[in-house]
């Protein structure tokens, strides 16, 4: 098992430098060959990972860390004059100096440094599978990009050095570990939005810069706060084990705002929202794979010790309220890659609630839809990269002829966004039971319970007109001719398109296997006991809660079957007349409603900052 | 029971106004009005062809309207009806001769029943409607054809499309 | 068995039950404008009728979107007549909806993009109530299942008046009744999206309606638990209020539905939410 996990470290790593220099030929076998093995050891991870498994590094590394740290920061102060950006100078500054302090008072680190358990491998399936995807798909996007063939290569190279990094980050145990592979997320994300190196793509990665160095920074005074309470070592499994004693709330709350910074919560939303000048393949990994899903994942590492404390009920007041303010800004937006962005915010911070809740069937709801959200958005992302270089649309409202020139892709898109929204798809079954459990935690939380399931409510509602709004552009065309036939759009793009397409639709038909088999041993993990999963009948109960599965089985019937099938059905003998328009023969255009709710998310973002210092507050009391 | 007979117990009305003084359609609207209730015969004033069955024109039919009325009779599913309503509709009545208009809408699409007067009493349009529903009944489902279009719904490729009938129509030489 | 009898009966006949309310209603509502009204049959004899009619489409999909519609509505209906989770219930209503908003979105007509846009609105209008409202019921029964409800020994009107209050003030909105019938609007948008639809896949968007007469109905009369009379007097008073409604008030426009729905009915439905959580 050692030498796996070792494997899915260094593999990446070895494979990102080989692909700076292969001729594309061969960078291409590589990288398919690379992601194919990547998946292979990540599911052959899950199943053998059993009880948690500790293993060290030899203590030279140790050493390696602390100056690749250092490195690093002077790399990012190096960023700081040569952009001239004063806010990254001052993190820098800030983290340089708190490192080094830490570095001086702790003392050199005894226990082991990684920890693989169900969460991680359950994490490692999700990074490897859907990068290795996107990486796939890249080799094809990238292609078509302006750039140099140097730089073509180096945007592979980061992708599977992302990968990498992923791959320790959710493994590793020992904080200080922890913010190195966090800064380096921070910086391959930096590296990734500046790609295009135009004005607008600089300046977005020096916002995703700084927004994300706050977070390593609080990872800083978290392991100050660690240690200067007496836990002993700042690590994860070190942390779980003080859930009772004094001072834990601060360390707590500080993990928190990283991670929520990660996830890219309200007022940091704004780094996410930049990411969408990289190119589009960029996007699909930072939001379904890799980096946001960071922020799910630190929650859930510590919900054993987060459940119930005033620095969960922060968290979870702030997810509910983005979950909406998310929905509400994101129906201004016109530009695909901006609704998709924005709709991730607001599942990220539902996510988020589920794992700050943290009751068994919370978490379970929280790894659905870390998984279903993953597939589905890599998905949508894709698409959208896919509307980009083969049709040439980035807004919505120019998508009003893509039913006709595009069914395909139309086709995917709609699916993409069903999948979000309605059942019998897996990620609704994550917002099912939310609903589910936030009836539960109604019980016990009285007003504030009551208050955040008006928020979901309402937020689940307003994505609902969104994703409506989107798809009504993307499948409209007239009955000229009835007859479909699917675009061209190439090779890679569509083996890629088709399989996601594949992997929602087992993910959905095989949902009771991966509650049983994937999810609930991952939960059970988490919470420390047993999650009965049991089947009677034809109902589901997980814990106490049921989940009848003829509905679902027969909504799997009602709607992916009908959307495909209404692609294909052809009713013979019947006339096919003009849209009534009044008798008129004006071709008109159509478009949807616009709100303009932007003008909200300055307020948004002070309700953030108030949330924010709120959690700091709690803490301290 | 043949479906048939259930024709006449549901008819559905779409009312189209070729361009006529509005004299007549007042007159339409009073018959959904509560003292003459023509809703106890089943009867829905729609504003939709393709779900209706009886087609109530006013108006002489202005050149502007021409193409429009035979879109709107083209989108109507058969069996379907014509009732020309009133003076103008059925002759081009005060209206006849003059420059815009064309006189009368059976020169655009078969009309079934005249109703007379300018200015139609909703009586009359109530006994026209009746005598329409004795015509509806034998009607098949077949395509009728009118006088001045002769096209029928055209196989092409797998789909029988009738999206064009209405493109013929030019207007009549004066 | 006896107990399942009676929903199985009632789901097969859920298409005829509706179409004789909605003919019922349609009398109602002549005779409150003093009107004599259509005969109590008129639903079926138009149903028959439009199988008559010679079949027209725009296009295949967009036909087949109405079809299902109508099938995953019936099984909406049926879901909830069996006694199913309450929120598995809304959501496969919104399934049936969203099929319905696909199909206007899917032709090119003008009038169904309004209409389905519309559609979109009114599904933002009232989906958060009626969530809301399930989890109220959660809160009294325990259950998410509405066959939980029968079971109680107290009405749930009793114990959330103001759920049922909120849930009458967005049922007009459900059931496209003015002042909120933006959505269909014959006068404005003509109908909206069930507008390119005709004769027998007409047919389909038609008994559609009926389904979604059961389907508020059904909701009305689960207020009253396992008290059948109340359960009746529930019933025939919101047919009552509907119809009154509908023939006394005019049309609203859409930011008007939205305000006063999330505004009024959703701070109503949290109230009780309040109330009931707090006592
Ligand atoms: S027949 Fe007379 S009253 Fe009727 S529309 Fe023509 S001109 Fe007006």
């Amino acid at each position: 098992m050692y030498s796996f996990i070792a494997g899915i470290f260094i593999l990446p790593v070895i494979v990102s430098g080989l692909l700076l220099f292969l001729p594309s030929k061969a960078a291409k076998i590589l990288v398919i060959f690379s992601a194919v093995v990547l998946s292979a050891i990540s599911v052959y991870l899950f199943i053998q990972v059993d009880q948690p498994f500790y293993f060290s590094v030899p203590h030279y590394i140790n050493e390696i860390v602390a100056g690749a740290d250092i490195l690093l920061l002077l790399y990012f102060g190096f960023v700081a004059i040569r952009k001239k950006s004063l806010l990254v100078g001052v993190m820098t500054v800030l983290q340089l100096g708190g490192l080094l302090y830490l570095l001086k008072i702790l003392p050199p680190a005894e226990s082991m440094q990684f920890m693989v358990d169900k969460l991680s491998a359950a994490m490692f399936m999700l990074i490897n599978i859907i990068s290795g995807i996107i990486a796939i798909y890249s080799l094809r996007y990238i292609e078509e990009e302006d750039c140099s063939s140097f730089r073509k290569k180096y945007f592979m190279s980061i992708m599977f050095w992302f990968i990498a990094v992923m791959n320790m980050i959710v493994s590793s145990d020992n904080l200080e570990y922890f913010f190195l592979f966090f800064e380096l997320t921070t910086l391959a994300s930096f590296l990734f939005i500046g790609f295009r190196k135009d004005q607008e793509s600089v300046g977005n990665a020096i916002t995703a810069l700084w927004m994300n160095q706050i977070g390593g920074l609080a990872i800083l005074v978290a392991i100050f706060f660690i240690h200067y309470n007496g836990y002993g070592e700042a690590t994860f499994s070190n942390l779980l084990t003080h859930g009772s004693a004094t001072g834990i709330l601060l360390p707590l709350a500080f993990m928190s705002i990283a991670a929520l910074i990660k996830g890219a919560q309200m007022p940091f939303s704004k780094w996410l929202l930049g990411a969408m000048v990289a190119p589009t393949p960029v996007s699909a990994l930072l939001h379904s794979s890799t980096m946001v899903k960071i922020a799910p994942f630190i929650i859930l590492r510590l919900s054993p010790v987060i459940k119930d404390t005033p620095v969960a009920t922060v968290i979870i007041a702030l997810t509910g309220f983005v979950f909406v303010a998310a929905a509400v800004v994101s129906l201004s937006q016109d530009n695909l890659k901006r609704i998709l962005a924005h709709s991730t915010i607001g599942l990220l911070a539902l996510m988020i609630m589920m794992a700050a809740i943290a009751t068994p069937v919370t978490i379970i709801a929280s790894l659905v839809l870390i998984l279903f959200h993953g597939i589905s958005k890599c998905m949508l992302f894709l698409n959208a990269g896919v509307l980009e270089r083969v049709f040439h649309l980035k807004q919505t409202s120019d998508m009003d002829k893509l039913g006709e020139v595009g069914p395909y892709t139309s086709l995917a898109v709609t699916i993409g966004f069903m999948s979000l929204l309605l059942p019998p798809f897996g990620a609704f079954v994550g917002k099912w039971l939310s609903y589910l459990t936030l009836g539960a935690f109604l019980q016990e939380q009285r007003v504030f319970g009551a208050l955040v399931i008006v928020f979901v409510a309402i937020g689940g509602a307003v994505f609902s007109l969104l994703y409506f709004k989107v798809m009504g552009t993307l499948i409209s065309r007239t009955g000229n001719n009835d007859h479909i036939e699917f675009e061209h759009t190439g090779k890679i793009y569509k083996t890629i398109i088709n399989l996601l397409m594949v992997m929602i639709v087992l993910c959905m038909v095989g949902l009771p296997y991966l509650l049983t088999h994937l999810f609930s041993p991952v939960a059970a993990d988490l919470v420390g006991s047993h999650i009965p999963i049991v089947t009677e009948g034809w109902n589901y109960y997980i814990g106490a809660m049921k989940l009848p599965m003829v509905p679902l089985l027969v909504a799997f019937f009602l709607l992916p079957v009908t959307i495909v099938a209404a692609m294909f059905v052809q009713f013979k003998k019947v006339d096919r007349a003009k849209e009534y328009m009044c008798g008129e023969k004006i071709n008109y255009s159509f478009s949807s409603f616009y709100f303009t709710t932007d003008k909200a998310a300055p307020y948004f973002s002070t309700v953030g900052i108030l949330f924010f210092i709120a959690l700091i507050a709690v803490a301290l009391i | 029971m043949k479906l048939a007979s259930f024709r006449k117990k549901s008819p559905w009305i779409l009312h189209y106004n070729a361009g006529g003084c509005n004299g007549c359609d007042i007159e339409i609207l009073a018959c959904l009005a509560p003292k003459y209730d023509i809703e106890r015969f089943g009867m829905i004033n729609t504003g939709n062809p393709k779900q209706s069955d009886i087609l109530l024109v006013t108006g002489p039919v202005t050149k502007r309207s021409r193409e429009r009325l035979v879109e709107i009779y083209d989108q109507m599913p058969e069996p379907k009806v014509v009732i020309s309503c009133g003076a103008c509709a059925s002759t081009g009545g005060v209206f006849r001769g003059m420059y815009n208009c064309e006189g009368g809408i059976d020169q655009f699409i078969p009309v079934d029943v005249y109703v007379c007067g300018c200015g139609t009493r909703p009586e009359q349009i109530i006994d026209g409607v009746v005598q329409a529903l004795g015509i509806l009944e034998k009607k098949t489902k077949e395509l009728e054809e009118s006088v001045r279009l002769s096209k029928k719904p055209v196989q092409e490729g797998r789909q029988l499309n009738r999206r064009n009938i209405a493109d013929e129509i030019k207007p009549l030489v004066s | 068995m006896n107990n399942l009898l009676i929903p199985v009966l009632l789901i097969i006949l859920a298409p005829f039950i509706g179409g004789l309310v909605y003919g019922f209603e349609r009398i109602v509502k002549a005779r409150m404008q003093r009107r004599i009204g259509p005969p109590l049959l008129q639903p079926f004899y138009d149903f028959l009728k439009l199988a008559d009619k010679r079949r027209m489409i725009v296009h295949s999909a967009h036909a087949f979107f109405g079809i299902m519609h109508f099938v995953s509505l019936w099984f909406a209906v049926g879901v909830l007549l069996m006694g199913g989770d309450l929120i598995l219930v809304v959501f496969l209503h919104l399934l049936s909806s969203s099929l319905m908003i696909l199909a206007g979105y899917s032709t090119r007509s003008i009038f169904s993009h309004l209409g389905a846009n519309r559609t979109a609105m009114t599904l933002l209008a009232y989906e958060p109530v009626l969530i809301l409202i399930a989890v109220s019921i959660y809160l009294v029964t325990g259950s998410f299942d509405v066959s939980s409800v029968y079971k109680m020994d107290q009405p749930l009107l009793y114990k959330l008046p103001l759920a049922f209050i909120a849930l009458l003030l967005i049922l007009p909105i459900k059931m496209k009744k003015s002042p909120f019938d933006v959505a269909e609007a014959h006068q404005e948008v003509v109908g909206g999206v069930e507008l390119e639809f005709s004769g027998i896949f007409f047919e389909a968007v038609y008994t559609a309606k009926w389904l979604d007469y059961v389907f508020c109905y059904t909701l009305v009369y689960m207020f009253a638990g396992s008290n059948v009379l109340l359960g009746i007097g529930l019933m025939v008073f919101t047919f009552l209020y509907l119809n009154a409604l509908d023939n006394s008030s005019a049309r609203v426009n859409y930011r008007q539905m939205l305000r006063f729905s999330l505004g009024v009915a959703c701070s109503l439905a949290f109230i009780n939410l309040l109330i009931h959580s707090i006592f």
